[in-house]
């Protein structure tokens, strides 16, 4: 026991306790500071940049679309726009819309341009994308911008920004082949989430839509600091965005415009390939419309107008437009009987203008009748009769599988998804959709390319150049390098061989005989398609459609020239026709003439 | 003349120097912290109140100085003419003074803006440590606490009329502490300690409404994010995002985004701006300094010729203390805001030159101590 304080010790005593109670406190306060300095940090630095970082997406440069010479098919084009930078705005003392709104007809004074922006605009703006500049106008024109440099570029928290634009260069130069872009919807990506989105441009149709992600490249971010007002106060970090790949296509920019040419004031289709390796050298369809009108949002108006054309212009004939053959599907029964029946060219059936099935009569075109025919000279005159009785002989499996082989019935596989398979009957498929049995009408029908089945232009011209070429089926190709951003080549995309026939020399020879006379004799049903010293080789068609009593055909033809080593191989198809050989044939003539007047070798480039 | 010079380089000799530099250290660190707190970019004007800080700091030090050349006993005589004088300021500044943030804390004295509540705290010290220490006061009495209760009272309620509640709750910790180290016997201090529970719930119907919702914040920080809880949430997360080592001088974020908002960054919550720029090691180093300080005064009190000036440096020392806790304690959200600035470093001129007069009065002490 120590001895009880004196009272003058007491006060010693007590001052000792009261700094020790301090010092308590002061070791407390700092074991305190650690645990959330230190040992809880970084879950406040996480808080730190939740409320203080945003990252915006920055869409990558588009790649662009070139056709075979180089020409440029799908371009990018600087479009200056005025923006507002609200940050600058507040320095300046001024924040509110209404200010801003003041400063925005000022300059639409100064630059003479209408006022775009509401007051919404400014407010939506203010509460959704504060840290990004605020556009005022897009797409400036010349003037505008000389008035711009002359009268605002000195007006503070104002400036110029350029933004890429999508155009198509050549209009509507197959234009439903190339597409075109909108404005897309702004992505997320997982965990790392994007605050704000600049515009971004995304494929909508043909070849945008199916190379949507290798045009797009590879978005960039930036990561900016705002403030506790929600402005932009700087800048900690770019990742360059990627630009996309470019695209060399097989297109001919000049065959190309001679397709459309053909077809003008048309309703229909022509596809030219290039039978020794399938390159698509033009892919048409009447009416088109012109891309550019589709960037960066087609109007309400055009959008309508186009829906609500009986000509479907928004269509892409060539490739998803399914129709009857005709006589053009002659030579496939043709080259069935041959080479799949037994049958022998030489074998004459005789038309006496109609045959007689029960109570059903077919008729040939020609109601005179054709007399005795042998095979070259069926596919000349394109006689009905002899095709009737050829497939009656050797029923409709050989023609179906001939069919097959030709790709029809089936897609090609070109690079545009929307391509339609068209419709290859047979026995089986009439049974299982329509719980019928196949009756020798059906094959008459079938055999003239009439009835259930049909095609699309696309696959009649790869057809054509497989007889054009001695029985190649390629896959079409409309995309031959693609060039990775930056890289100096294109890299060479494969030529694709769908199917290899191994025909008879003799039998392909009756074919392209008969096919060679349509063109180049002198009653041939495609004499019109003629140009003067170089040969070519076709079929005509024409096949109703509609009700009867209307009496609507389409018209076709198909054809490759020169008949000997043919580099084109063509099929053209048009609505409302009176028949493939009097309204086609001349059309096939301006577009043959038109590519020897390109190239007098012939050579495709 | 030349020897009240030589006199007052005796003392100057005998003061506590270790506590000195770390004083010394503590203002330097607060004129470049206002700086920082004020700035706000490159290339941004930066508020010129780092300036005006370092014009008080000068001046408090001359304060300092003249202080503690002064012997602290001629003080004793005039302790209650001291405390007279800043009950009438206090007066003053209720019926002339100058409303600011909702507060009416301010008087123009000599065309400077003053606040006397700061000067009423060293106004309280002085007239405490007169009344315990008195020649034949009987500390054994149980109505000792209550007489200082009273004394406490009037600036007291005159500061909380202003209102600063933090500033008026300061007192009550210092004039425990002098009774304390005086010797009343612990019985009569939970006795009166007791009697003032039944006060708090009037406390709080005395409250206003802004100061209530700063306590329901403390309770529940989710409360009011964006309003009432907006500093306490900025404030911890400007000094968890320090980390170890800070973001270094000037790299703070929290106050140049504005989060920390702009009015409080110099003053009540400068310590956030330190801590998230210094980190951990800087927050150590900081109340490092203040121990260095208040050891002098610990010093000082233990040293004491008499009762008088004993009294005056535990005054001292807990004013600094409580400050000092409350302010940390309130920035890392242990307490609630009470709008005490931290001594020395947050901006503000009387609390400065209050502050260096109050430890120059514990150097007087310190230097003229006991050989003992």
């Amino acid at each position: 026991m120590s001895p009880p304080l004196t009272r003058s010790q007491i006060p010693f005593l007590r001052l000792h306790l009261l700094i020790a109670g301090m010092a308590a406190t002061g070791i407390l306060l700092v074991a305190m500071l650690w645990r959330i300095q230190v040992a809880r940090g970084p879950r406040y630095e996480h808080d730190l940049a939740l409320q203080s970082l945003r990252r915006i997406r920055v869409p990558g440069m588009r790649g662009r679309m070139f056709d075979r010479h180089g020409m440029a098919l799908a371009d990018n084009r600087p479009s200056y726009a005025v923006a507002l930078y609200l940050e600058e705005l507040r320095l300046a003392g001024r924040r509110s819309s209404t200010e801003i709104e003041a400063l925005v007809k000022e300059l639409s004074e100064r630059l003479q341009l209408p006022p775009t922006l509401t007051r919404q605009d400014i407010l939506t703006h203010q509460r959704l994308r504060l840290p990004l500049p605020l556009v005022a106008w897009r797409n400036l024109d010349d003037a505008a911008l000389a008035r711009w440099a002359e009268r605002a570029a000195d007006l503070p928290g104002v400036g110029l920004l350029i933004e890429a634009e999508r155009m198509y260069p050549q209009g509507a130069l197959a234009g439903h082949t190339l597409g075109y872009v909108g404005r897309a919807d702004p992505v997320q990506d997982g965990d790392q989430p994007y605050h704000y989105h600049l515009p971004e441009m995304e494929g909508r149709r043909g070849l945008e839509r199916q190379f949507d992600a290798l045009l797009r490249g590879q978005p960039g971010g930036r990561l900016v600091r705002v403030d506790v007002a929600g402005f932009r106060h700087d800048d900690l970090g770019v990742r360059a965005p990627e630009a996309g790949a470019d695209l060399l296509l097989t297109l001919d920019h000049r065959i190309q415009a001679l397709a459309e040419e053909a077809l003008a004031g048309q309703v229909g289709a022509a596809v030219v390939l290039d039978p020794r390796n399938g390159d698509v050298l033009a892919l048409a369809s009447a009416p088109g419309f012109d891309p550019n009108l589709f960037v960066p949002r087609v109007s309400a108006a055009l959008w309508r107008e186009l829906l609500a054309d009986e000509d479907k212009p928004l269509i892409h004939r060539a490739a998803a437009g399914q129709y009857p053959p005709g006589s053009t599907f002659k030579p496939v029964v043709a080259l069935a009987g041959l080479e799949l029946a037994g049958q022998r060219p030489a074998t004459r059936y005789d038309c006496p203008g109609y045959i007689q099935m029960g109570r059903r009569r077919f008729a040939c075109w020609y109601h005179a009748g054709h007399g005795s025919l042998d095979m070259r000279q069926s596919l000349q005159h394109s006689c009905n009769v002899y095709y009737y009785r050829l497939a009656l002989e050797i029923g409709p499996e050989p023609i179906v599988r001939m069919a097959e082989r030709l790709g029809l019935g089936a897609r090609t596989g070109i690079e545009l998804d929307y391509e339609a398979p068209g419709l290859l009957p047979s026995p089986t498929w009439k049974r299982e959709t329509q719980g019928d049995a196949w009756r020798e009408g059906d094959t008459c029908n079938f055999s003239i390319g009439q009835g259930a089945l049909t095609v699309t232009p696309l696959q009649m011209a790869a057809l054509t150049a497989a007889i054009a070429n001695g029985g190649r089926l390629y896959r079409p190709r409309l995309v031959q390098g693609i060039r990775a951003p930056e890289a100096e080549r294109f890299v060479e995309q494969p030529i694709e061989l769908s199917r290899r026939m191994a025909w008879t020399p003799a039998h392909l020879d009756i074919i392209r005989g008969g096919m060679r006379d349509v063109v180049m004799a002198p009653r041939g049903t495609g004499r019109l398609a003629a140009i003067p010293g170089i040969p070519a080789a076709g079929k005509t068609g024409t096949a109703q459609y509609g009700r009867l009593e209307a009496g609507l055909k389409y018209g076709w033809m198909i054809a490759y020239i020169p008949a000997e080593h043919p580099r084109y191989a063509v099929a053209i198809v048009v609505d409302r026709a009176l028949s493939g050989g009097s309204t086609v044939a001349p059309l096939m003539r301006r577009l043959f003439e038109g590519l020897f007047a390109l190239h007098p070798t012939g050579e495709a480039g | 003349m030349s020897s009240l010079a030589a006199q007052t380089l005796a003392t100057w000799r005998r003061l506590h120097w270790s506590s000195l530099l770390c004083l010394l250290l503590l203002t330097i660190g607060g004129v470049a912290f206002v700086y920082s707190a004020c700035y706000r970019g490159d290339g941004l004007p930066v508020a010129p109140f780092y300036r005006k800080q370092m014009y008080w700091a000068v001046a408090g030090w001359s304060a300092l100085f003249v202080a503690a050349a002064v012997d602290y006993r001629r003080l004793e005589e005039l302790a209650p003419w001291l405390y007279g004088a800043v009950i009438v300021l206090l007066i003053m500044t209720l019926v002339m003074g100058v409303t600011m943030n909702r507060a009416q804390r301010w008087i123009s004295l000599f065309g400077m803006q003053v606040q006397p509540s700061e000067f009423a705290k060293l106004g309280l010290i002085l007239m405490g440590a007169f009344f315990l220490s008195r020649p034949g006061r009987d500390l054994e009495s149980p109505w000792v606490p209550l007489q200082v209760l009273l004394l406490l009272g009037p600036p007291f309620v005159l500061i909380m009329k202003q209102p600063d509640l933090g500033t008026a709750m300061v007192l009550v910790p210092i004039a425990v502490a002098q009774l304390w180290v005086a010797g009343v016997p612990v019985r009569y201090l939970l006795r009166w300690a007791l009697a003032a529970v039944p006060v708090l719930p009037m406390g709080w119907l005395m409250l206003g409404e802004y100061q209530r919702n700063r306590l329901l914040v403390f309770i529940d920080p989710g409360r009011d994010p964006l309003g009432a809880g907006w500093n306490k949430i900025q404030s911890e997360i400007a000094v968890g995002s320090g980390g170890l080592w800070g973001k270094g001088f000037l790299n703070g974020t929290q106050n140049v985004l504005g989060f920390l908002p702009r009015s409080v960054a110099p003053t009540d919550f400068i310590y956030s701006v330190v801590a998230e720029e210094t980190g951990f090691v800087g927050s150590v180093v900081l109340v490092l300094l203040y121990g260095g300080v208040l050891w002098g005064c610990y010093r000082a009190a233990v040293r004491a010729r008499d009762a008088f000036g004993r009294l005056l440096a535990v005054g001292v020392t807990t004013l600094l203390f409580t400050h000092l806790f409350i302010n940390l304690a309130m920035t890392i959200g242990l307490m609630p805001i009470t709008g005490l600035p931290l001594p020395l470093i947050s901006y503000g001129g009387s609390f400065m030159l209050s502050t260096l007069l109050a430890l120059g009065l514990v150097q007087s002490v310190y230097s003229r101590r006991t050989r003992a």
